[in-house]
C-alpha cells in the first residue's frame, strides 16, 4: 500500500470532502496563501475558490462564524492555527458549539455541523501559547465531540467522519504527527467515532496513550520487552465519544493500566479515566486495578528545550509509571 | 422602501403586540411566575419591529435579549416563545433552552446570555447567505452595550472584507446595564464605528418605526445586491430598568430623563402618524389594540397552564444521530 504523510491524509480528507459535499467550507488564517498554519490546505483555494478562504487574524470570528454558518445551512470546517488560541474564542465554543443542540431541545432535527481543526503539542520550543494539548477543557464541554489521530490512516479516516457528523467536532493534530508517514488506501474508507485501536499487544500492563503519547508509549514498550515487560497500548482516538469497552477489556487481560496525556496533569483527561475505571470495576463488584498517570507537570511549558524536556512527558517517565503498577 | 396602508398598520400591530407581551412578562415577572429573568424592551419597539417586518421569512435575524418585538414581526409563535420562557413542555425546546431559542423556521438565529456573541454569528450567517446565493440577508440587532464588545470589531471587519450581506443595527438606548455610554465608549454615536470597516453608518431617530423601518430596507437591499454590509444606530430607550425585580439601583439616571423620552414614546408616536396621515381611525387602531391584548392573555394563560416538562428531558438532545 502507498505511504502518505499525516499532513497529505489531512488534505486528502478535506479535498474529498469539499469534492463531495458543496455545502462543505473552509476558512481560517492563511488557508489560501500558505495552505493554514501548518500548510494543510495548500493548494486547496486554486481548486475551490472561495469555499477554502483565508480569514482575518481573528479568532473569535472564525469560530463564531462557523456557528452561524453551520446553522444556516453550511457543513464549516475551521482551522484554529494552535489550539492555545481557542481560549480565544471560548465563547463561541464553549457557549454556543457545545450547548447549541441542547438548548434548542434537538428541535427539527437540529444540528450544528462544524469541525474545528487545531494543532497540539509541544517538544518543539515555541512556549507557553503555542504548545499546549489542552484535552481536559473540550472533554469538559458536553455537546463537543473530540477526536485525535495518531497516524495517517486514522487521520484521513477520522476528518472524513468528522466532517460528516451532524455535531461540533473539535479535531487535534499534533505537530510532530504532520510530518509522519504511514500506510493509506487509495480508495475511500471512513473511521467511525468511538471505536478503539490496540496499537501493540501486550499482557502485563495496558497503557493508555493519547495523540503523540501514543509514539511514546510504544517507544518504550519496545524498550521494556529487554525487560521482560509486555505493554499493551490502546490509542482511544476520539475521547467523545470514548471506547471505554475497549479500556476495559485490555485492563481485563493485563491487570494493571497507565493513562498518558500531553495536557497538563491536574483535572487531565487520565484523572477522568481513572475514575471511570474505578467505578466500572466497583460496580461489577470487582476489585480495584494498580493504576498511575503521566502528564505534563503542573507549570505552564517552558521556552528553553532543557526545561520543556522537564515538564513534558517521555518515555522515560512512562517506563517510571510502568514500574509503579507493575509492584 | 414606499410603505403601503396595509404596511404601516403591520408596523403598528407589530409593534403594540411586542408591548403587549412585554407588559405581560413584567406581571408575570412581580407574580414570581417566570423561573428566569426579563429584560424588558418597552419603549424600544420601533427598532425590532422596523427591523424585522419587511424582512423575507427566508432572512436572517439576530435579536438581542431586550423584548419580543423583533421575534415576534419576524414570525415567532408567541404562545409557544412565552412557553419557552416560562420553561414549560410545550415551548419550543421543551423548556430547556428559555426564551434565548426560537424555531430556526423562523429565521431567528441563536442568540444567548453572552452579550456580543450575536455578531461572529451573524457574520457566519452571511457566509452562508453569500454562499449558497438565494438573495438571504442577515439583520444583527445589537444594543450599545454589546458594541463594546471585541466581537464587534472581528465581525464586523470580516464582513467588510468579504463583503457579507449583514445589516448591523444598533438599539442604542444609552445605557449598558447601568453605565451611560460616556462612560464607556469613546464616541458619542456608534455609528461612527463604520468609518473603521469601510462601510456606510447611519443614525436614525429610533422612536420613529417608519424611519427605522427605511433605513433598515435600504440596507437590506444594498446587502441583497451583493454591496456588503452597513451599520444602523437607532436611538431610542427603555423605560424600565436593565432587568426585572429590583436587583438594579434607578439611579444612574434621572426622572427628568425618562419622563422626556416617554414623551416621544413610539407607539404613540406612530398612531398619531396614522390618524393624521388617514391611513386609519381611531376605532381601528382601538380594535388592533384591543384583540392583541386579548391574543396575549389566551397566549399566557395558554402558557401558564401547561405542563412542566418530564424530567427525564434533561437527559436528552445533547448529540445529534
Amino acid at each position: 500500500m502507498r505511504e502518505i504523510s499525516m499532513r497529505e491524509a489531512l488534505k486528502e480528507a478535506i479535498r474529498e470532502e469539499l469534492l463531495r459535499d458543496q455545502t462543505v467550507h473552509i476558512w481560517g488564517e492563511s488557508i489560501e496563501s500558505k495552505g493554514g498554519g501548518f500548510a494543510i490546505c495548500r493548494g486547496l483555494t486554486d481548486e475551490f475558490g472561495e469555499r477554502a478562504k483565508d480569514t482575518p487574524l481573528a479568532e473569535t470570528a472564525i469560530a463564531g462564524s462557523a456557528v452561524g454558518a453551520a446553522f444556516t445551512g453550511l457543513r464549516p470546517i475551521v482551522e484554529i492555527m494552535f489550539s492555545d488560541f481557542a481560549f480565544v474564542c471560548g465563547d463561541e465554543i464553549f457557549n454556543k458549539m457545545a450547548k447549541a443542540r441542547y438548548v434548542y431541545g434537538g428541535q427539527d432535527g437540529f444540528s450544528l455541523p462544524i469541525v474545528v481543526r487545531m494543532k497540539v503539542g509541544g517538544y518543539v520550543s515555541i512556549g507557553a501559547e503555542h504548545s499546549q494539548t489542552p484535552l481536559a477543557p473540550f472533554m469538559h464541554a458536553p455537546g463537543l465531540k473530540i477526536a485525535f489521530p495518531t497516524t495517517p490512516y486514522d487521520a484521513k479516516g477520522l476528518l472524513k467522519t468528522a466532517v460528516r457528523d451532524d455535531n461540533p467536532v473539535m479535531f487535534f493534530e499534533h505537530i510532530l504527527h504532520y510530518g509522519a508517514r504511514g500506510e493509506v488506501p487509495e480508495e475511500e474508507y471512513l473511521i467511525p467515532f468511538g471505536k478503539a485501536r490496540v496499537r501493540r499487544e501486550g499482557d502485563d500492563v495496558t497503557v493508555v496513550a493519547i495523540g503523540y503519547m501514543v509514539d511514546l508509549a510504544l517507544k518504550i514498550a519496545e524498550e521494556m520487552v529487554q525487560d521482560g515487560v509486555s505493554l499493551e497500548v490502546v490509542d482511544p482516538r476520539t475521547l467523545q465519544p470514548l471506547d471505554m469497552d475497549a479500556i476495559m477489556r485490555s485492563i481485563k487481560k493485563t491487570g494493571r493500566v497507565i493513562f498518558v496525556d500531553e495536557d497538563v496533569t491536574c483535572c487531565g483527561v487520565p484523572a477522568e479515566l481513572m475514575a471511570r475505571v474505578y467505578e466500572r470495576l466497583t460496580e461489577a463488584g470487582k476489585p480495584p486495578v494498580p493504576m498511575a498517570r503521566v502528564g505534563a507537570a503542573n507549570v505552564p511549558i517552558p521556552y528553553s528545550p532543557p526545561l520543556e524536556k522537564a515538564v513534558l512527558p517521555s518515555p522515560e517517565k512512562i517506563a517510571a509509571a510502568v514500574e509503579k503498577v507493575l509492584v | 422602501m414606499k410603505f403601503t396602508k396595509e404596511d404601516k398598520i403591520l408596523l403598528y400591530r407589530n409593534m403594540v403586540r411586542g408591548r403587549k407581551y412585554d407588559e405581560e412578562l413584567v406581571e408575570l415577572f412581580a407574580k414570581v411566575k417566570v423561573p428566569g429573568m426579563w429584560h424588558s424592551g418597552i419603549g424600544q419597539e420601533a427598532v425590532g419591529a422596523g427591523a424585522a417586518t419587511f424582512l423575507r421569512k427566508d432572512d436572517w435575524l439576530e435579536p438581542t435579549h431586550r423584548g419580543y418585538t423583533f421575534g415576534l414581526a419576524k414570525g415567532v409563535d408567541g404562545k409557544r416563545w412565552l412557553a419557552e420562557h416560562l420553561g414549560r413542555a410545550t415551548g419550543f425546546a421543551k423548556g430547556k433552552g428559555g426564551h434565548y431559542v426560537a424555531p430556526k423556521g423562523s429565521g431567528v438565529l441563536p442568540f444567548g446570555g453572552t452579550i456580543g456573541s450575536a455578531f461572529p454569528i451573524s457574520a457566519g450567517a452571511g457566509i452562508s447567505a453569500k454562499r449558497l446565493g438565494k438573495g438571504q440577508v442577515v439583520v444583527c440587532l445589537f444594543g450599545d452595550g454589546a458594541a463594546q464588545r471585541g466581537t464587534l470589531h472581528e465581525s464586523m471587519n470580516l464582513a467588510a472584507v468579504w463583503q457579507l450581506p449583514v445589516v448591523w443595527v444598533c438599539e442604542n438606548n444609552l445605557y449598558a446595564v447601568t453605565a451611560h455610554l460616556s462612560q464607556s465608549m469613546a464616541v458619542k454615536d456608534i455609528a461612527d464605528l463604520a468609518h473603521g470597516y469601510n462601510m456606510p453608518g447611519v443614525i436614525i431617530d429610533g422612536q420613529d418605526v417608519l424611519a427605522v423601518a427605511e433605513a433598515v430596507m435600504e440596507a437590506v437591499e444594498r446587502a441583497r445586491a451583493g454591496e456588503g454590509p452597513s451599520l444602523i444606530e437607532c436611538k431610542t430607550y427603555r423605560y424600565r430598568n436593565h432587568g426585572e425585580g429590583g436587583a438594579f439601583p434607578t439611579s444612574y439616571r434621572t426622572k427628568e430623563e425618562e419622563e422626556e423620552w416617554k414623551k416621544r414614546d413610539p407607539i404613540v408616536l406612530f398612531r398619531q402618524c396614522l390618524l393624521d396621515e388617514g391611513d386609519a381611525t381611531a376605532e381601528e387602531l382601538d380594535a388592533i389594540d384591543k384583540e392583541l391584548v386579548q391574543e396575549v392573555l389566551e397566549a399566557s394563560r395558554w402558557a401558564q397552564e401547561s405542563p412542566w416538562p418530564e424530567v427525564g428531558q434533561a437527559f436528552t438532545d445533547l448529540y445529534a444521530d
